[in-house]
């Protein structure tokens, strides 16, 4: 058996509005094994980015527990948890999520610049070569297309070399052709780079690469299969 | 587990160990920097406004230390309003000392040149004054030829008035005088002094002869004296105390006229310091509101960062690096523009101050004003940036989400930090931790009303505003509503600046009102003083001649407190008692008569006529004002000393007066058959329309009873008009920089709600609109803006100015609206201008533009 790198046992997560109360989140549990690769699909609404969130430490549950890389997410301050993203877990966004003040090399160096870490131009410049940006280093997000702006959220994604990756809807805002040319990068420097890739997608074709799928309804976990795609094979 | 966390812990860095946050401050802030350079201007204004003020504080503090001397012109100045006794003068031991002196007096002087006259302050000097700081004359020997005979010098601005030169003379009192030339300087003199009173200078030995000095006319003594040491000026200041009391005079050293002009300059000081300083909360205020919307703004950037591992403090310190660092570059800027201003002052404001100042740098003023500036910038940024610490990461994935309010111990530090310092700077600037208080709590409460009638205007004008407008009006109005438009911020900090300019010409229309007597046609408006009782029947004759009205014609007779309530003054004066000492010690002028004068009401008591014989039944009406003064009620006694004669009196009435309204009117009057024997003088009032009738009627006075001296108060209304002119534009420039202030907050609102804006004029273009149409959309919002900020300096100003001139300067209530119009549209001008001026780009960027922008 792997190494387990996630683990979350019996979470939900409720939003309270006034009096109201939303159950939006009930008794989730699953394991993440690492280097495999997992897509969480189902309807909108159906809880799959309130898990994310979850599991990247972005938000804590209102119960159960989540434990990533071994650390106890739930019972962490939000800073811990901010060093625990930083130093294990990367990101790749719907609506890429690049800071619009700054060029694709320096939203590139960002996390590793936090970890205070020199010497990392060559990697940010090799990673965005990686991902066909070697011309477009000085450019600014709003000098991109959605696509070229996809691909440098991809290559900070993997600037720390993360052991874990979020992905939600990575090809959301994309046109096909755009869709395809980031589905092909993710699983491929995923695949180098032995990270484990957890997705977020209505869409089932990209789901299907994955090696496992897990289906989400009205907050509910409500189906689990392999694909039989191995991901890091 | 446990391990683990505390290696976590361990990583945390302060703001100086983290090159991170610094790199990104800048990576940041070099696409934002127009726009956080707003933020700094609007402190920019308020700290230039601090450290000018401050620099000419330290300026006039240090030449008042340096030059105490030439203020004085002496080591030891003697008063007194009779000539001083020989005693006195042997005190003085003359052969060891230099002396001078002077003696002055109100009197008339016609200029012969146009057969004018005025009344003027008369010096009559003597010997070598001043012994310290400069008699600057024009020509240079004109103080000598003064000294040889019938010669005058006449302060420069009056002899400009009266187009008098030196071939030119005067009449005073009842002798020529050769104009010998015109008085430049003179310690003591010049700036206001010349404006309120001025002088013409002749000698003392002259004096005599123009026989202006006879019985109640009012001379006031002087002599100078300069010691060889300071010890001789001690001695001799030693020996003079006792005589002072003896003698009745009073004497200056130059620690006292250092002391007190040093008062009088901290007064006004500590005045315009607090109006600077309110242009700096302003630009606070403003600084906080801009940084308000841009860290919100800057809430998906902080979630991004958080998302991938930055911490709460260093989102923090990113911004709160931008901010402070353009604080103190604004910090810097104000500061060279304030000593900037303080360069100016000497030539804008040179007739304010009797001093030539050195206007050298003040490097504590500069210093002081930056960091004012930079401690401003941090502690009016601190909340808006504090929140960003919380700024959730799950923000990236869910816009909408709700950001939980997170009780910070950071956050009450700071809300207390922010409370405390007004309250601890203005103290520091009053020297006075009570005045400091009260100051922060009357500026709280005023920008607390002005903050109200600002939403009230906004309510008024979204709740009843014609729904038929055009739309044009209607979209402009809706405007004003948009989120993040900081429109109430902007109507406080220019309201405040329209309050404080319109409440002062309020003030000043009421002041000047109240000495205008054009309004009514009987009233007194030339007054006739010093007459002698046998000049009496000859003064009434000539002010019939000149088919004038003869007002009044009251006998004055001068007198001074001698007991109260059966104590002694002197007593009185030992008490803890609350009496001022002027009270009980000045000269009154009294008069008697047994009824009221149209100026008069009884409040309270009755006039009780003097019974022949009773001498113990003289009962007198009191003023309300010196009721309340001297703590006296009905029935309590007083004892008057009449020129040696001791008057016992019970007050019987107490008189409200209206003191402008048809004068002379009195404190004190006494009942037929008590004072008819006393020495006296009489005064008469009359009512002059024709300017030419008051020429010839004062020419004849001149001529025929030259020691009769005249008071026009249409004069003394111009006097008013013209120290007004010169008080209310200092004013006037410190509460522009309020209105800048408001001017740059509002530039800075508008390049914050850019985006938006472009977004609604594409939106607007998409559907039809002309360019025209929305550059009229964006004068008229800002139209709106300078007429609700207006409004609302206005309104207050109405209410502000009531109860000043109904409970501090006791005058009516007088506005002239035409001033307050021009007031309002200049505000209007000015705001519509530099939104326009602010929104060029908004109004010309192509729809497409924003629209590849936003996709």
């Amino acid at each position: 058996m792997s190494e387990l790198v996630l683990q979350c046992a019996q979470l939900s997560k409720v939003y309270k509005s006034g009096e109201r109360s939303l159950t939006v989140l009930n008794d989730v549990s699953f394991e993440v094994a690492t280097g495999t690769s997992v897509a969480i699909i189902g309807p909108s609404g159906s809880g799959k980015t309130t898990l994310l969130g979850l599991c990247a430490g972005l938000d804590v549950p209102s119960s159960g527990t989540i434990s990533l890389m071994g650390f106890k997410l739930n019972s962490m301050s939000e800073d811990d948890r901010a060093y625990v993203r930083n130093q294990f877990v990367g990101f790749v966004f719907q609506n890429f999520q690049l800071l619009p003040t700054l060029t694709a090399l320096e939203n590139v160096m960002i996390p590793l610049e936090l970890r205070g870490e020199k010497n990392i131009l060559s990697k940010a410049k090799d990673l965005l070569g990686r991902v066909g940006l070697g011309d477009r280093l000085h450019h600014y997000p709003t000098q991109l297309s959605g696509g070229e702006q996809q691909r440098v959220a991809m290559a900070r994604a993997f600037m720390t070399s993360p052991r874990i990756l979020f992905a939600d809807e990575p090809t959301g805002n994309l046109d096909e052709e755009n869709a395809e040319q980031i589905t092909r990068l993710l699983f491929e420097i995923n695949r180098e780079a032995k990270t484990t890739l957890v997705l977020v997608t209505h869409n089932l074709e990209l789901a299907e690469k994955t090696e496992r799928v897990l289906q989400m309804k009205g907050g509910h976990l409500v189906n689990e299969r392999l694909t039989g795609v191995a991901t890091h094979a | 587990m446990i391990e683990y966390i505390i290696k976590i812990k361990k990583v945390t860095k302060n703001i100086f160990q983290d090159p991170w946050v610094w790199k990104m401050a800048w990576r940041d802030g070099r696409h934002n920097l127009s726009r956080l350079f707003l933020f700094s201007a609007s402190l920019i204004t308020g700290i230039a406004a601090v450290v000018a003020i401050s620099s000419l504080n330290y300026s006039l503090q240090d030449e008042l230390n340096r030059n105490a001397k030439e203020l004085l012109g002496a080591d030891l100045v003697l008063n007194g309003t009779k000539k001083f006794d020989p005693e006195i003068i042997q005190t003085i031991e003359p052969t060891s000392v230099k002396m001078a002196g002077d003696a002055d007096m109100a009197s008339m002087v016609m200029f012969m040149n146009t057969q004018q006259s005025r009344l003027v302050k008369l010096t009559a000097l003597q010997g070598d004054f001043p012994f310290y700081g400069e008699l600057v004359t024009q020509p240079t020997n004109a103080y000598e030829l003064v000294k040889t005979g019938r010669f005058a010098m006449l302060d420069e601005s009056l002899a400009s008035q009266y187009q008098v030169s030196s071939e030119d003379s005067i009449k005073i009192g009842n002798k020529m005088f050769k104009v010998a030339g015109v008085v430049q300087k003179i310690p003591g003199g010049g700036g206001l002094t010349a404006t309120l009173a001025p002088a013409v200078y002749i000698s003392l030995s002259a004096l005599d002869s123009t026989g202006l000095v006879q019985y109640g006319s009012r001379v006031g003594y002087s002599i100078y004296v300069k010691t060889n040491s300071e010890s001789q000026t001690k001695a001799l200041i030693e020996k003079v105390k006792p005589l002072s009391k003896k003698w009745g005079f009073g004497y200056e050293t130059v620690e006292a006229r250092r002391e007190g002009l040093g008062q009088g300059f901290k007064s006004v000081y500590q005045f315009f310091s607090m109006l600077a300083f309110v242009a700096l909360i302003l630009g606070c205020i403003g600084v906080a509101s801009s940084v308000h919307i841009y860290a919100r703004e800057k809430r998906d950037d902080v979630a991004i960062l958080r998302c991938i591992g930055s911490s709460g403090w260093q989102a923090f310190n990113i911004y709160f690096i931008q901010i402070f660092v353009l604080g103190v570059a604004g910090s810097l800027i104000g500061a060279a523009v304030g000593v900037g201003i303080h360069q100016i002052i000497p030539y804008a404001f040179k007739e304010y101050i009797p001093l030539e100042l050195n206007f050298a740098i003040s490097y504590r003023a500069i210093v002081e004003g930056i960091l004012l500036g930079a401690l401003v910038s941090v502690l009016f940024t601190l909340l808006p940036l504090l929140a960003v610490r919380f700024v959730p990461p799950l923000t990236v994935l869910r816009a909408d989400f709700d950001q939980v309010k997170v009780k910070s111990k950071a956050r009450w530090l700071a809300l207390a930090l922010i409370i405390l310092f007004p309250i601890l700077a203005a103290s520091y600037q009053t020297a006075s931790f009570i005045s400091g208080s009260l100051f922060t709590v009357g500026l709280g409460v005023a920008l607390g009303c002005l903050s109200l009638v600002a939403t009230a205007l906004l309510w008024i004008a979204r709740k009843y505003f014609p729904v038929r407008a055009s739309f044009l009006w209607r979209h402009a109005l809706s405007n004003l509503f948009r989120p993040n438009n900081q429109t109430r911020v902007l109507m406080v900090a220019i309201g405040l600046g329209a309050f404080i300019i319109s409440t002062l010409n309020i003030i000043q229309n009421s002041l000047l009102n109240q000495v205008e007597f054009t309004g009514n046609k009987n009233q007194s408006n030339t007054i006739l003083f010093d007459i002698q009782p046998n000049q009496k029947e000859g003064v009434v004759q000539l002010i019939k001649e000149h088919h004038l009205p003869v007002n009044q014609v009251v006998p004055i007779i001068t007198c001074r407190l001698k007991e109260v309530n059966g104590k002694l003054v002197e007593e009185i004066q030992k008490d803890t008692t609350k009496i001022p000492e002027w009270a009980l010690t000045r000269e009154y002028r009294v008069t008697y008569r047994d009824s009221l004068t149209g100026s008069e009401e009884l409040v309270e008591g009755k006039l009780q006529a003097f019974e022949k014989g009773k001498k113990d039944s003289v009962y007198v009406t009191i003023s309300k004002g010196m009721h309340e003064t001297l703590r006296v009620k009905l029935g309590d006694s007083l004892v008057f000393d009449v020129q040696g004669v001791f008057v016992k009196v019970k007050v019987a009435g107490i008189r409200e007066i209206n003191w402008p309204k048809d004068p002379p009117n009195f404190l004190f009057v006494f009942p037929t058959g008590v004072l008819e024997n006393a020495p006296q003088i009489y005064v008469a009032a009359t009512r002059v329309n024709d300017p030419q009738v008051a020429s010839r009627f004062q020419q004849a006075l001149v001529r025929d009873f030259s020691n009769v001296s005249l008071i026009d108060l249409r004069l003394i209304l111009s006097t008013v008009s013209e120290l007004f002119g010169k008080i209310g534009l200092v004013v006037r420039f410190l509460a522009l920089f309020s209105i800048i202030t408001g001017l740059v907050v509002l530039a800075g609102a508008v390049v914050n709600s850019k985006f938006v804006r472009m977004k609604e004029n594409v939106l607007l273009r998409t559907i039809g609109a002309r360019t025209t149409q929305i550059m009229r959309i964006t004068l008229i919002e800002y139209g709106y803006l300078g007429i609700f900020s207006a409004l609302t300096g206005m309104i207050l100003s109405l209410g502000g100015g009531w109860v000043l001139t109904r409970f501090f300067f006791e005058v009516e209530f007088a506005v002239n609206y035409l001033e307050l119009a021009i007031i309002t549209s200049s505000v209007v001008l000015l705001t519509v201008f530099i939104g326009w001026f602010n929104s060029r780009e908004v109004i010309s960027t192509p729809p497409l533009q924003v629209l590849r922008k936003e996709s």
